[in-house]
Formats: structure tokens, sequence, C-alpha cells
């Protein structure tokens, strides 16, 4: 119970420093969506209940951090959460290689995604961002993914296995 | 839990996506509406950013202040404490004199423009590669709503998108999302300049036969309702003829300097006499 009820607070401050320190890096050019490879790592290791509502959580609060429309990350986020559960279930989902390429490909999703709300809905075309910006960035995200599955996984809250 | 144990998955999985695009479709449908939580996320949000900031500036100004100095020779060591000290006030002084220059400058800019503005301070920034965003200290207790302009005395600085009570989301002027109607000073070719990311802006739909050379000034133009005619943009950059069609391909560089942001003034929609 105690871990619901601390996540949000835990959530936005994670997801703040997240966006804080990152423009430090990068300086607003690339991002690296930790948050992202949180979700991925629930997935594999998380039961359905903590880590569907955690993935539901970080989306919802990252949507309303970034100013995006409200939704479009909690869905996505979710979504990813139990499609990492499902792939886990199936494949040998802990080595290295798979966990980068695995990464790699939600990254590059979330940038189509993004992609295609401009166009749709703002009616602004970024699509050149999808090789720019997000190729780099997914590619980033997955050789870095392993190392902060590494990092996770340290913290036991993270690693409940009751129902996977 | 409460579903069987072998439906649990797929019943948490199906109720949080329902969720979730429920959540999406009706802000599709409402864009201007902000939900109550939403209003409470940038409220929590916002002094933890400032928070953060705060402390990640602190320590960048220690590494840049202190860290080089632990190599000084010996005889340097024994005022170390002094100049430490010293340094401290003459920072502190300093930051002081500065806020005072830029806060004398947005009472020049608010008089000067006769203008209602109203100046807040810069509490977080949302820096990533697509959305570009800040977070001011004033929200609709103060009178701010979607749609107002933000400047600064560089120049502008972009709009409001959305409003809780003590704190806005300003989107601005590079935000992908973001679309001004500009013109160009010397010419009064008009057009509308979108946001372009790190990149800067592009001034849209200006004719090819227009006149346009880097180096030209260019302005808001007044047409949008949104910022009143004569604010400074930016600066064209680079004017590309070469593409076929009716426009030329125009990149501006903005007046503001975005990442050092600390004061910005919103301007206030004037009464209208009865």
């Amino acid at each position: 119970m105690m871990f619901y009820l601390v996540l949000p607070f835990f959530a936005l401050v994670f997801l703040v420093f997240q966006t804080m320190i990152l423009d430090l890096f990068f300086l607003g050019k690339m991002s690296l969506e930790i948050s992202l490879i949180l979700v991925i790592f629930a997935g594999f290791y998380m039961d359905a209940m903590r880590g569907g509502i955690m993935a539901f959580v970080l989306g919802f609060l990252l949507d309303c951090i970034t100013g995006s429309i409200t939704g479009v990350f909690a869905f996505y986020y979710v979504s990813v959460f139990f499609v990492s559960r499902i792939v886990s279930n199936r494949v040998y989902a802990e080595s290295v290689f798979f966990i980068g390429l695995f990464t790699f490909f939600c990254v590059l999703c979330e940038g189509l995604l993004v992609t295609l709300i401009y166009r749709f809905i703002h009616g602004v075309d970024i699509s050149f961002h999808l090789f720019r910006v997000y190729l780099p960035q997914a590619i980033v995200a997955g050789v870095l993914s392993p190392a902060f599955f590494t990092f996770f996984s340290r913290f036991e809250v993270l690693r409940d296995v009751g129902e996977s | 839990m409460f579903f069987p144990k072998k439906y649990h998955a797929v019943t948490i999985a199906s109720i949080l996506i329902v969720l979730s695009l429920v959540i999406l479709s009706f802000n599709l449908k409402r864009p201007d509406e902000v939900g109550f939580v939403r209003k409470l996320v940038m409220e929590v949000a916002a002094p933890i950013e400032s928070l953060i900031t705060g402390t990640f500036e602190g320590i960048r100004g220690v590494w840049k202040r202190y860290i080089f100095l632990v190599g000084v020779e010996d005889e340097n060591r024994s005022l170390k404490k002094k100049v430490d000290s010293l340094t401290n006030e003459i920072i502190r002084y300093r930051e002081a004199y500065l806020e005072s220059i830029r806060l004398k400058e947005h009472l020049s800019l608010r008089e000067s423009r006769r203008m209602p503005m109203v100046s807040a301070r810069v509490v977080g920034k949302e820096n990533s590669s697509i959305f570009k965003t800040i977070l001011i200290n004033k929200g609709t207790a103060d009178g701010m709503k979607a749609g107002l302009a933000v400047i600064s005395v560089e120049g502008v600085v972009g709009r409001i998108v959305e409003s809780s009570w003590n704190v806005s989301r300003v989107l601005l002027a590079i935000d992908y999302n973001s679309n001004i109607d500009a013109m160009i000073q010397g010419t009064r070719s008009q057009g509308i300049l979108q946001g372009g990311g790190a990149m800067g802006c592009n001034l849209k739909y200006v004719e090819r036969s227009e006149e346009v050379k880097v180096g030209d000034a260019v302005l808001t133009s007044g047409m949008g309702g949104i910022f009143p005619k004569g604010l400074l943009i930016g600066t064209v950059v680079s004017v590309d003829r070469k593409d076929s069609g009716l426009f030329q391909k125009i990149e501006v560089m903005p007046a503001v300097y975005f990442s050092r942001l600390e004061e910005v003034s919103v301007i206030l929609p004037e009464e209208k006499p009865l």
C-alpha cells in the first residue's frame, strides 16, 4: 500500500530530476528518457498491478510536465509496460543485447507516436526529427539501458517477483 | 485480487489502457481546458523544479568558483578563507545588482509599451528535444490565462498555454507547436514564424519575390491578436530561394536567449472602455 501512496511523489521528483539533469548535459538538443527505460524494466520484472500503475503514473506526470496532451505518454507507457511483460515472458530477456535492442525499438516507437500526433493533431510535420533526434536518442538509450537495468535492479521495490 | 487470477494481468492492462485512452480523447476534445489534477501537478512540480534548478546552479557555481582553486600555491592558502567570504559577498552583491538592472529594464519595458503587464519569474524549464516550455510563478490568481503573450527585455518569449492557480506554462517561440504572425522590419513582408526546436525558428509563407536579407529584424505583425505589433522576435540568419515553390525558406535566430531567461513580462488584455 505504501508503494502506491509514495509513488506519485517519487515519480514526480524523478521526472523533474530527469528533465533538469538532461537539460544540463544535452542542452535541449537531445533527451534520454530514463523513465521509459524504467517502464521497460518494470515490464520485465514487476507484477502487472504495481508495474502497470507505475507506468500509468509516470506517463501521466510526464504529460503534465512536458505540456503535451494529457494521456499521450500515459497511454504509451502503459502499452510499453504490457508489451515488455508479454515479450519478457516469451523470450530470454536477461541478455544485454536484447535489453538494448528492445529499448532502442521502444524509443523509436515513441518518436513515431509523437511525430504522428504532431502531424495529425497539431498539423506540424516534424518527421525529420525521427532521424535527426529520435534515432540518436534511441541508440544512446539502447546502449545505456543495460547499465540502467543494473542500477534499477538494486532497488528491491522495483524487483517484485510476486506474480511474474 | 478482484478478478480471476488467470485474467489478472489482462484485466489490469485493459483497465489502464482504456483509462489512458479516455483521458486522451477527453483532452483532445477539450484542448483548452486544464484539468484539476494537471493544475495540481503544475503547482507541486514548480517548487521542486525551482529547488532542483537552484541546487544545480549552486553546485555549478561552487564548481566554477572553488574547485579550480584547490591547486593554488601555499602562500595563497592562508588567504583562501578571506577570498571565499569576499567572493561570496561580491557574488551576492553582483546578483542583487544584476537583478535590479533586470527589474529596472522590465519596469522601463512596461512603461515604454504602455500596456498592462505582469512581471513573473521563471521557475521551471522543459527543454527536451521536442517540447520547449517554461513555468512562470504567476497563475490564474494573477489574471493569467491561456493565450496571453509573454515577452522579455530582449523580445518575444512565447505565449501561455495553460495556467493553474499560481503557475503558468509558457510555450516558447521555438516550440514546433508555436506559430506567431510576423513581418520583416525592412520590407514589411509578412509571414508566420514557426518554432524549429533547437534550430531556432522558420519564417514561413514569405513570397519568393520579397527581398529578404540575412540580418533583417523580424517583428510581430500584430495580426494574430495575441502579440502587439512591433515586438522584436529575432533576426534572419539564412534565406533560401533555391527550392521550387511560391515561398522562400527563411531561418530566424530568436532574440531571446531562452536558457538564460529568469524574468518575463506577461501582456494582459487591455480593458475596453464601456
